[in-house]
């Protein structure tokens, strides 16, 4: 269910800002960025802190790669928004075709090996959190991934098990292709904070 | 991998942000919405349908399951504050298991 307040914005402030950005960027603020703006006492600078060194702070993934995960993240969850959001992303860091392949299935995709054990590893953690073992994780870093890489694909996992559940839980609204591509770029430039 | 984690003190800070730090709902509430988003037990009604719903298929939640919490929790910002803290809690859960089998095969190998 959508609320309200999210919507327009709490305050006039970030409803003129709303307002200013939608007319400014020619298409309708996307409903992450109406979140982000929304009830920001409440837990939205860590969240943001968090996004942004998971998603853009140092790591031996690229930054298309992690945006990969995002979206792979999102598809477990069935989360149409994510998917489109950050697919859109990782599509202007990789062939969109790549991307594409991978949502459908990673395993058959042309990824490199340690990508690929690092999203099997990623699906039972989203999936199945219970069913994880230190074998899984042993399989990644014998994959050649370090610890380190590991663990900021954990981060990224848990950044989008959040941002997937409250977009689901919201109803967040479906931009078109063409939105989902320019609001990437703008991702891509800005970053999450 | 170290002992330093570049993620474990902001993860620390996500779930004080989400959890226990004052806001409009009571924390005592809001990490029993997350206990329960991550199979915890039952809570009081109406915020155990939608923290297990969370927890286990966002995308089923029911507009009758959110409208309920909001008219429970009174307002838009506190049922936004419940939303988001079973979104945490499942989460959290996550982060826990796999760093925790991470460090578990590390220490493994040495």
């Amino acid at each position: 269910m959508r609320l309200p307040e999210i919507d327009k914005g709490d305050g006039l402030g970030k409803q003129l800002l709303i307002r200013f950005i939608s007319l400014a960027s020619g298409m309708r603020l996307p409903d992450a960025a109406r979140v982000a703006f929304y009830h920001k006492a409440f837990f939205k600078g860590s969240m943001g802190a968090l996004t942004q060194a998971a998603m853009r702070g140092a790591s031996d993934w690229t930054v298309g790669e992690r945006e990969l995960m995002a979206a792979m993240v999102a598809k477990w969850n069935a989360c149409p928004f994510c998917v489109g959001a950050h697919g859109a992303i990782a599509a202007k860091q990789m062939p969109r075709r790549l991307v594409d392949d991978a949502l459908e299935d990673f395993e058959a995709a042309d990824l490199p090996p340690g990508l690929k054990a690092t999203l099997s590893f990623l699906e039972i953690l989203t999936l199945r959190p219970d069913d994880l073992t230190a074998q899984d994780a042993s399989k990644v870093l014998g994959a050649g991934v370090t610890g380190e890489a590991v663990e900021d694909a954990i981060a990224v996992a848990t950044v989008f098990g959040i941002i997937t559940r409250y977009a689901n839980a919201l109803a967040f609204a479906i931009p078109t292709a063409d939105e989902f591509d320019r609001a990437g770029a703008m991702l891509l430039k800005r970053g999450y904070q | 991998m170290s002992d330093f984690s570049r993620h474990a003190p902001l993860v620390t800070a996500l779930r004080r942000a989400a959890l226990e730090a004052p806001a409009l709902t009571k924390p005592e509430l809001r990490q029993g919405v997350a206990a329960r988003a991550s199979g915890g037990p039952v809570i009081e009604a109406p915020y155990d349908a939608l923290a297990r719903q969370i927890g286990e298929a966002a995308h089923r939640v029911t507009d009758a399951q959110v409208q309920a919490v909001l008219t429970a929790a009174g307002s838009e910002k506190a049922a936004f504050e419940i939303i988001a803290a079973a979104a945490a809690g499942a989460s959290l859960l996550r982060w826990d298991a796999g760093t925790k089998v991470l460090r578990e095969a590390i220490d493994a190998t040495t």
